[in-house]
């Protein structure tokens, strides 16, 4: 293995992220806090979800949308650049193969996830005090989700040709997946069929899990994390896959 | 143990062949230079030696080893500048440089990378962000990438397409001074200017196939036809046979052929006549001219 050159890319992915902060980091901090501020001051305020405070109950949900969305968007963005300016002719070119170019770009994209993740749970502290009932599960919870979505965006940034295509993952599947995914409130108090409905997104599974870590509270189900293990190992073997043919990276 | 070895290699682009069964080696320590119109397949071959294109078929050897089963020990030795200038815009010079060196799994070397600077003269711009340079200043960090890590094999494609007469002449000396330290280069142009400066040998590749290589020497000799034309002050009485006299007497053209006598030789004779000579013309073969004549031959020649 090319361990030099792995840490070579995954360093320059993450001063890539770095260089702009304003947009990578902060952006993203500020739509979560606002997020926080209108859904958890604002609407729901006053009463309590699955036994906890609502604001406490948003948090997780928070996390891990900021933690999923950074990370896919980093690689995304970044593979996808790196055709269009033709700097992939220096990774191609290079001794790099699959495993390299994952942990070089796979974990910029976790940095920056984890991040983002958690400086919002630092915000959110502000306002709800600390607080960690399973210290393992949630970090597990937030190393694998910004594992998957990462590879999940690197994915992406492979097969997109166009810009805008690399928004179809962000805007038409997580962005809806998260907001029905019981960020906001809890899928055990919706009306039927949604309650059912609810359990086929894994997103819901995601930040249940997520929520029983930082929390203690909700379902005690590992499905979450046993998704997302699942998730990992799929979104890895295909990665791998086009890494190692050149799909769309070469002619 | 020969730097590169390609054997039949073949690419289709979407039913389109874009190399047709093309082996060429290269020899240690040489300047091979690959010439060709566009689309005759130049990029196409050394990005498939490169890993830049998925071959069709055949095989490529790096330094005795099969690029497709030990490639990336074998690749760490090969250097590209590419044709397209590509930067990535959030690094400056020196970071560029930088990254270059890890990617190859080199550890870090200031020292080589003012070296590089220095010899590309861009060490005033070494903090400067890429897209802050000139044209010129991004084609020699093109080069310098793909020269950071003191690779033994080089593939320049195209490295002086619209570049100024100073620069090209730069990069000249430079590509000289690489071979002196021991470099194989593999470089391809459309200036035959380019080649005859530069190569020890040259190859002619067209629509995908490659139709020559031979020495330079040998080539420029056997494909070097110089054509010689005088113009008399008034219609010349007699002319030697190994040119043509217009019909109005008035021009004579010679052409230079490898056996034959030289365009001075001849030149000598029009005055040993004592022909009233107004104004003597040289004209020197054109890549056009010697890629036509090799195309027309490999046609006309048996079919192999």
């Amino acid at each position: 293995m090319n361990s030099i050159g792995a840490r070579t890319l995954l360093e320059k992915e993450v001063r890539r992220f770095l260089r702009v902060p304003g947009q990578t980091v902060l952006q993203p901090l500020i739509s979560t806090s606002l997020y926080f501020i209108v859904f958890g001051y604002s609407l729901g305020g006053r009463g309590s979800v699955d036994g906890v405070p609502y604001l406490q109950f948003i948090v997780p949900g928070l996390v891990f949308l900021g933690l999923a969305n950074n990370a896919f968007l980093n690689t995304s963005s970044s593979v996808f650049i790196t055709k269009i300016q033709g700097t992939v002719v220096d990774l191609l070119v290079a001794p790099l193969g699959p495993l390299e170019l994952l942990i070089g770009f796979v974990g910029g994209a976790m940095a920056r996830g984890l991040l983002v993740g958690i400086l919002t749970w630092l915000v959110a502290m502000v306002f709800t005090g600390f607080e960690v009932a399973h210290p393992l599960l949630t970090f597990v919870m937030l190393v694998l989700g910004a594992y998957v979505f990462a590879v999940l965006g690197l994915l992406a940034g492979v097969w997109a040709e166009k810009f805008e295509q690399i928004n179809f993952f962000p805007t038409f599947l997580l962005l809806p997946l998260t907001f029905l995914g019981g960020v906001f409130y809890s899928v055990h108090t919706l009306p039927e069929p949604f309650r059912t409905l609810s359990q086929l997104n894994p997103v819901v599974h995601m930040v249940e899990g997520l929520r029983l870590g930082m929390l203690g509270v909700g379902s005690e189900s590992t499905l979450g994390l046993v998704l997302l293990a699942a998730v990992a190992v799929g979104a890895t073997a295909l990665a791998w896959r086009l890494l190692d043919t050149g799909y769309k990276l070469k002619q | 143990m020969l730097p590169l070895e390609v054997d039949t290699l073949v690419k289709d682009y979407k039913g389109q062949r874009a190399l047709d069964g093309v082996s060429l080696s290269i020899r240690e320590g040489e300047i091979f230079a690959l010439l060709g119109p566009n689309g005759a397949g130049k990029t196409t071959l050394i990005g498939a030696v490169c890993g830049l294109v998925k071959k069709t078929s055949g095989r490529i050897t790096l330094f005795g080893v099969d690029a497709d089963t030990g490639g990336r020990q074998a690749r760490a030795q090969v250097g590209l500048v590419p044709q397209e200038i590509n930067f990535d815009p959030f690094f400056s010079v020196r970071e560029s440089l930088a990254l270059q060196l890890g990617y190859y799994g080199r550890p870090k070397d200031p020292a080589r990378i003012d070296e590089v600077l220095a010899a590309l003269k861009l060490t005033e711009k070494a903090n400067a962000p890429t897209r802050a340079l000139s044209g010129g200043m991004k084609r020699r960090l093109l080069i310098g990438k793909a020269l950071v890590h003191r690779p033994k094999l080089v593939f320049l494609d195209e490295p002086t397409a619209g570049v100024d007469v100073e620069l090209r002449r730069d990069l000249w000396a430079y590509v000289q001074r690489l071979k002196k330290e021991g470099t194989t280069v593999v470089l391809t142009t459309h200036y035959l200017e380019e080649a005859e400066a530069l190569a020890d040998r040259v190859g002619i590749i067209a629509k995908g196939k490659l139709v020559l290589v031979d020495d330079k020497q040998a080539l420029i000799q056997r494909l070097g036809e110089r054509a010689l034309k005088v113009t008399f002050q008034k219609p010349a009485s007699d002319a030697p046979s190994v040119g043509v006299l217009s019909a109005d007497r008035l021009t004579f053209t010679f052409v230079e052929k490898p056996s034959g006598p030289n365009c001075a030789e001849v030149l000598g004779l029009l005055y040993a006549k004592g022909l009233p000579i107004g104004d003597v013309a040289m004209q020197p073969a054109t890549l056009e001219d010697v890629m036509l004549r090799v195309l027309e031959n490999s046609r006309a020649g048996p079919e192999a």
